[in-house]
């Protein structure tokens, strides 16, 4: 039991340590030329519909209720953040723009789907749910210590800063399954 | 003149009257549903009071009690749902299982 514990401690690490590596692009800018708006805004749409395609497969694959009603959640609230984004990016004028960021979690994306692809029943169940733990950690890590301060409109600041409740309660409901799931 | 003045304290003073010695009626209580809370978390009302959920978040939210014995529709950003109050209850949202609120009834 303590060896699937240290197992799983060491999956999980290594999912979010794949993550932060897609993000790292974001934390590195930090200190060099900011993402613009636009930039943001791409990254923003494009974290959300990772998820929602995450979500997608799970649905398909998955034959538990409570990860296919966890996905279902997903695909309806991060489907509601990419319509929000892209309304206001519409009302702003900006058309988001592509860059390392977008194109580093897009690449890393298409790795972790082959991934959940190649798994089946309980260990898709896992691999999905641990990778959605570290994601959305890596995801609020990175809203709120990079988009959020480099955003220069306000209502993009703002929009940034009201998902945050609904991403922290995906990552809370991730990790209440997590637990079930060991 | 005088006499319109007095008429007139007097019918004043009969519907304070009046008001005073009437039982208070059902109320209606806000809960609002935003950035994943329910709030006021725990609602305290009267019995036979109405609690009026309006959803202000950004996703949408359901109201259901604890053991299922009742639900709200899903509702979207804007939309709103009335259940009346009977006795203490908990309730949590189905869609996002970590939101949780309490009736309590006085």
């Amino acid at each position: 039991m303590k060896t699937l514990t240290k197992k799983m401690i060491f999956k999980t690490g290594l999912i979010s340590v794949f993550f932060l590596f897609a993000f790292s692009g974001l934390q590195a800018q930090s200190d060099s030329p900011q993402l613009n708006d636009a930039e943001i805004a791409s990254v923003a749409v494009t974290a959300n519909q990772i998820d929602v395609d995450y979500a997608a497969l799970a649905k398909k694959k998955s034959n538990n209720k409570d990860v296919i009603r966890f996905a279902q959640t997903m695909q309806d609230d991060h489907n509601s953040v990419i319509k929000m984004a892209t309304d206001l990016a519409r009302k702003l004028g900006v058309t988001p723009q592509d860059n390392d960021v977008t194109q580093s979690l897009l690449s890393q994306s298409r790795t972790q789907t082959d991934l959940l692809n190649s798994k089946s029943g309980k260990d898709f169940d896992k691999t999905y749910i641990d990778n959605e733990v570290a994601y959305h950690e890596a995801v609020i890590n990175s809203v709120e210590t990079v988009l959020i301060p480099q955003s220069e409109n306000q209502e993009l600041k703002d929009l940034l800063t009201r998902i945050m409740p609904t991403l922290k309660s995906h990552l809370e409901h991730a990790k209440k399954l997590q637990r079930e799931l060991k | 003149m005088k006499i319109i003045s007095g008429i007139n304290s007097g019918l004043v003073l009969w519907l304070l009257l009046i008001s005073c010695n009437a039982a208070p009626g059902p109320e209606t209580v806000t809960v609002t549903i935003d950035q994943m809370k329910y709030s006021p978390q725990t609602v305290t009302v009267h019995k036979g009071d109405t609690i009026l959920f309006v959803n202000e978040d950004i996703v949408a939210h359901d109201v259901t009690e604890a053991n299922g014995a009742w639900a709200s529709p899903r509702l979207e950003n804007g939309d709103s749902w009335k259940y009346v109050a009977e006795a203490d209850e908990d309730y949590y949202c189905s869609i996002h299982l970590v939101m949780k609120g309490k009736i309590k009834v006085e």
